[in-house]
């Protein structure tokens, strides 16, 4: 199969960045040219034809395939062996329950988070310590950003077409983060959700920007846990009132009073489930009175079962410094998690 | 469009801060020019009174729409 992208000749790489953006091609910073050879080495790397059909975004009707992912992602910077996670990226973003269209094109502002798990973290030189959610490193800044170009490039997700966020956030560039499974008294986040330690996995999930907090003064899991709490709540009087998929990450520091102290997942998903709530009459309190109407005693629990907290393991190994990552607008886009390069419930080929 | 698809007769309404998102995806589904109705924005912070007005209003251009000579 060859590939069927058009092609253009440019003078040189500077004439081809100029080239790009004047056609709205790039998010504003420099490309590497997607040459036929570059993208067909993202093919053979993940041993897929050109044509072959990653998914359908129902909205636009307009089928994915591999080719236009691997022109996006070597534009990005990434190289064959990134690939995968980026087809297994837009493979779980197409599947129905994270609802690609609206949450691309809400003014909600939210981005696309992508949680790496697994050995290709390795195989990748992935880092889930120091600056964790800042870029920590080559592999999740090019896979992040190869999400970006994908969504501009292939579903018109623009700001002003498509994309419609009133603000937006910066992780809008890139968004991605291997979790710090080695250094977690844990299972992993996609062993956590079904799939087999063996097997690397992306999540991804409809997110707002991560809210720092700090919290050095305790050993105590629940008090560590009031404080992701606070900010969930918090999350629930000024942004969405309605229950979703939240993230919790949790740095070293305080994995270290988790473990000390038995805490399991399951425990801190109890813990969150039942104590990350609010009343509809809390919205008074922050100038939404108009909205609370008749409704100002029922409450509002921040996640509709204990499983939809995604409790990811990352940060550098100092600093008692945890971060929640809260849905665009709750439980309209769910977070989903697949393996990659693998199918875990497909049938046998047929012999 | 996603209700004409089915047989069903339907007309979008847009918030004027939308237009030019809705005019994208008329193109980009094969169906430049797909006339919908146009209302004031934004329609959280308006007053019941208001709402009514506009909802009067966009129901007269709806039908309009659904009867009328652009379809």
């Amino acid at each position: 199969m060859t590939l069927i992208s058009k092609r253009y000749e440019v003078e040189d790489v500077l004439a081809a960045q100029e080239f790009y953006h004047s056609r709205q091609w790039t998010d504003g910073l420099p490309v590497v040219p997607p040459t036929p050879e570059a993208v067909q080495a993202c093919l053979d790397w993940v041993m897929m034809p050109a044509d072959h059909l990653i998914g359908i975004e129902p909205v636009r009707e307009r089928a994915i395939t591999a080719e236009k992912l691997a022109v996006n992602a070597i534009m990005a910077g990434c190289l064959p062996m990134h690939f995968p996670v980026v087809v297994a990226a837009v493979t779980a973003m197409l599947e129905e329950p994270f609802l690609v269209h609206g949450a691309t094109a809400s003014t909600g502002g939210c981005a696309v988070m992508v949680v790496i798990n697994g050995p290709i973290r390795h195989e990748l030189g992935l880092d889930g310590t120091f600056n964790a959610l800042g870029s920590s490193d080559r592999g999740t800044t090019v896979i992040g950003r190869a999400i970006r170009l994908i969504l501009g490039n292939l579903l018109d997700v623009r700001p002003g077409q498509i994309d419609r966020s009133t603000l937006g956030h910066p992780g809008k560039l890139s968004y991605c983060i291997a979790e710090d499974e080695e250094n977690a008294p844990w299972p992993s986040l996609a062993e956590d959700r079904g799939i087999p330690k063996e097997a690397s996995a992306v999540t991804v999930m409809a997110a707002l920007a991560p809210r720092q907090f700090m919290n050095e003064w305790t050993t105590e899991p629940k008090e560590i846990l009031d404080t992701y709490c606070a900010e969930i709540k918090a999350n629930l009087r000024h942004y969405s009132i309605y229950p979703g998929n939240y993230a919790i990450v949790v740095p070293p520091q305080l994995r270290t009073h988790f473990q000390n102290a038995g805490w399991s997942r399951r425990d801190i998903q109890e813990y969150v489930f039942e104590n990350a709530r609010i009343y509809r009459r809390e919205w008074a309190d922050v100038g939404k009175a108009n909205v609370v109407g008749k409704r100002g005693d029922q409450e509002y629990p921040a996640l509709p079962d204990p499983e939809h907290l995604l409790i990811i393991a990352a940060g550098g190994p100092a600093g008692g410094f945890g971060a929640v990552i809260a849905p665009w607008l709750g439980h309209k886009s769910r977070a989903v998690t697949i393996a990659i390069g693998a199918c875990l419930d497909c049938e046998p080929p047929a012999n | 469009m996603i209700g004409e698809k089915i047989g069903k007769p339907a007309v979008s309404i847009m918030t004027t801060k939308f237009v030019s998102a809705a005019e994208l995806m008329a193109r980009v589904l094969g169906a430049d020019g797909y006339p919908f109705v146009v209302i004031d924005h934004p329609i959280s912070s308006a007053s019941g009174e208001t709402l009514d007005d506009w909802a009067r209003t966009a129901a007269g251009q709806s039908v309009d729409l659904l009867i009328g000579a652009n379809r």
